[in-house]
């Protein structure tokens, strides 16, 4: 006579299988969870900030320069036009060896 | 004996609340003190901590604006005669500055605009601040700043300069140390010059570098001034400066003024006054009249030069050609003053023409003229002495100022019929006395009686200067009046060429050219009266070139005089003679064939 037979495990694990267990649990952050990820959000956003603040003024840094350089070029320009004024000018012609050089002009052009 | 150590033991539990409670009280009190501080800070002085708090983060600066330049003429281009340029102002602190490196330096580098005496400097107690050179130029304040040595500053200042020199300085004018424009152009356009400063307010750092963040910051830019361009030649200015020069140092003159414009368009294009003295070190200059531009500023008698109006007037209302003759007898008595002729030679006693009585620059002539506009050849009459008023105040504007772009004075013309002596007031205004006029004026109407009878408004400013381009000068409050009949014009012409024959004989006057001019010795009024001893003389000549048989090109003035001295007409003439004779050869002004 065939005899069959569940064994006490498995008879232990089909119960287990076909046991529909909910288990409810209370998931909430712990206070300290908070304080750290409330810092850590300022503290981001805080740098996000700095960094913002930091580039707009480093563009202004850099405006600075280049008007210094503006100021210092227009500067080397002016010194430039007045020594282009001095070295034209009729004091300096008349005062040059060049022109002590020169013969006085006897004949003269008419302009139509 | 049984001791009671029982008070010794401290009971903590009593004491501790009450500490608390101490500290608690101390802590509340220190509250309150700075709630209350806050609410004095925050409420009650708020404004003036905000103040406090922008001065330290705000800069706050104003965008100087760049005087503009001005500029002369030269063969049809513009040439620079008053620029900027920045120089620097090197200031020390003795007790912090190395002695020893900023004398290195300064003598190495900048040894020509030291001003103060180092030892002195350093040897002063207590100084702590120096300025120890002016003026130094940009390149070289940057070599003493590259020594790096401590506490010395460099103060940027913007010079005038004028690189000419001394020239044309009555007529330029001088920019003083607040950067206003003081005297000539620079005085009279300093507006125009100046420009409009900008404004910059930005929040800043601790180094006042303007940053873009804040809510306020402003930044209204800065509008240079106009570069004026003037209708001055360079050259020729240069030339009648050095020949006025010249006649100044071989004569008893210690002044010379001279003026030449186009009779045609009111166009100055040379004016000078004589001694100059350097723009750029004004305070130096020892007399402040040396400032002044005589041409436009100081009103004087021109003397018979008037004559050539007073002539005109009557020309031009029928009443007088230049074949006109009257008795002249060497004087007139007008008034009970008796009016000499300066010249008294025989020959022009009698009947003589009016050509003559202009030759000969004689006051008889004049006041008949005079006696001829009021309709009575024998006496001054109402009539007479208000046509003459008409003409010279209303139609040569003679006494008013003439709208040129200078400082100017008005001068004056007597009224004709308020007055004492009103018969000779008006005498001796036919010859140029008892009235003050300038040469502008004066040069102005005379252009008006030679270039075909039309009063024009000088003008001395041709315009601006942008991009290398000169943008003309619209047109503003410019007269053009007709005030004689080409008729007149053409007889006044022929008698004022008539006046310098004799020059063209003696070969002055190039032949091909018509040149006519008129004279003028002007007495000087001491104690309110003329001086009759002839001790101090204003000599004037005015006069006009041109191709022979065309309308003159250029009216010419020159005045001659000196404090105390005897100057007369014949100087300014031979400084004339030279002018008008440079300035054919100058401008290449063609003869006639």
């Amino acid at each position: 006579m065939h005899q069959t037979y569940t064994t006490r495990r498995e008879a232990s694990n089909s119960f287990a299988r076909n046991r529909n267990t909910v288990r409810h649990t209370k998931k909430s952050l712990g206070s300290i969870s908070q304080i750290v990820i409330v810092s850590m959000l300022t503290l981001v956003f805080g740098l996000i900030y700095v960094a913002e603040g930091t580039k707009a003024t480093s563009f202004d840094y850099e405006i600075s320069n280049v008007e210094s350089e503006i100021t210092e070029m227009n500067a080397k320009k002016d010194d430039l036009a007045v020594e282009k004024a001095r070295l034209n000018s009729v004091a300096a012609a008349k005062n040059s060896t060049v022109a002590a050089a020169m013969e006085d002009a006897t004949v003269t052009g008419y302009a139509d | 004996m049984r001791t009671n150590y029982q008070h010794l033991v401290a009971n903590p539990v009593a004491s501790m609340p009450r500490r608390i409670k101490i500290l608690k009280n101390v802590v509340l009190i220190a509250l309150t003190i700075i709630a209350v501080r806050l609410f004095f800070i925050q409420i009650i002085e708020h404004d003036a901590w905000v103040a406090k708090a922008d001065e330290q983060h705000t800069l706050l600066e104003t965008i100087v604006a760049k005087r503009g330049e001005i500029y002369m003429m030269d063969q049809g281009e513009p040439v620079a005669v008053a620029l900027n340029h920045t120089t620097y102002q090197i200031i020390i602190d003795p007790a912090v500055t190395d002695k020893d490196g900023i004398k290195h330096a300064l003598e190495t580098y900048a040894k020509d605009y030291i001003t103060a005496n180092l030892d002195e400097v350093y040897n002063s107690e207590g100084l702590r601040y120096s300025i120890v050179a002016k003026n130094v130029p940009r390149d070289t304040a940057n070599k003493i700043a590259e020594e790096n040595l401590s506490a010395v500053w460099f103060q940027k200042n913007n010079q005038r300069v004028y690189p000419e020199g001394e020239m044309a300085s009555g007529l330029l004018g001088f920019v003083n140390a607040d950067g206003l424009g003081q005297y000539g152009v620079e005085g009279s356009l300093n507006n125009l010059l100046s420009g409009k400063d900008g404004l910059l307010k930005a929040t800043a750092d601790v180094n006042k570098v303007a940053l873009s963040i804040g809510n306020d910051n402003v930044r209204i830019p800065a509008e240079d001034g106009k570069n004026v361009v003037l209708s001055v030649d360079r050259g020729l200015e240069k030339g009648i400066e050095d020949l006025a020069m010249d006649a100044i140092n071989s004569t008893r003159a210690t002044n010379a003024a001279a003026l030449i414009m186009d009779p045609n368009t009111g166009e100055v294009i040379a004016m000078a006054n004589l001694p100059n003295y350097d723009p750029a070190n004004y305070g130096a200059v020892k007399d402040a009249s040396a400032y002044i531009n005589n041409v436009t500023e100081v009103p004087y008698e021109p003397a018979s030069i008037c004559k050539s109006f007073a002539f005109s007037a009557a020309i031009n209302e029928g009443v007088m050609t230049a074949e006109t003759t009257y008795f002249n007898q060497g004087y007139e008595i007008v008034d009970g003053w008796k009016i000499q002729n300066a010249e008294q030679r025989s020959s022009i006693y009698g009947t003589i023409d009016m050509r003559t009585a202009l030759y000969w620059s004689l006051n008889t002539g004049s006041i008949y003229a005079l006696k001829l506009l009021g309709g009575n050849p024998s006496a001054i009459t109402q009539q007479g002495r208000e046509k003459l008023y008409d003409y010279y105040y209303n139609k040569f504007r003679l006494g008013q100022a003439t709208n040129i772009e200078l400082i100017e004075a008005e001068g004056y013309i007597p009224d004709p019929n308020e007055g004492w002596g009103r018969d000779s007031v008006y005498a001796n205004m036919t010859f140029g006395q008892n009235l003050g006029i300038t040469m502008i004026q004066t040069a102005t109407a005379f252009s008006a009686v030679i270039n075909g009878g039309t009063y024009r408004t000088p003008t001395i400013v041709k315009g601006t200067l942008e991009n290398s381009e000169i943008i003309e000068k619209e047109p503003e409050n410019i007269i053009e009046d007709k005030i004689l009949s080409d008729d007149t014009s053409a007889a006044m012409r022929e008698m004022l060429i008539h006046n310098r024959n004799y020059k063209v004989r003696g070969g002055i006057d190039k032949p091909g050219y018509a040149i006519g001019g008129k004279s003028g010795t002007a007495q000087v009024v001491r104690d309110g009266a003329y001086d009759d001893t002839y001790a101090e003389l204003v000599g004037s000549y005015i006069g006009f070139i041109g191709p022979e048989g065309e309308l003159p090109k250029y009216v010419i003035m020159v005045k001659m005089w000196g404090e105390g001295q005897s100057i007369d007409s014949g100087e300014a003439m031979n400084l004339f003679d030279k002018i008008s004779n440079y300035t054919i050869n100058y401008l290449k002004i063609k003869p006639k064939v």
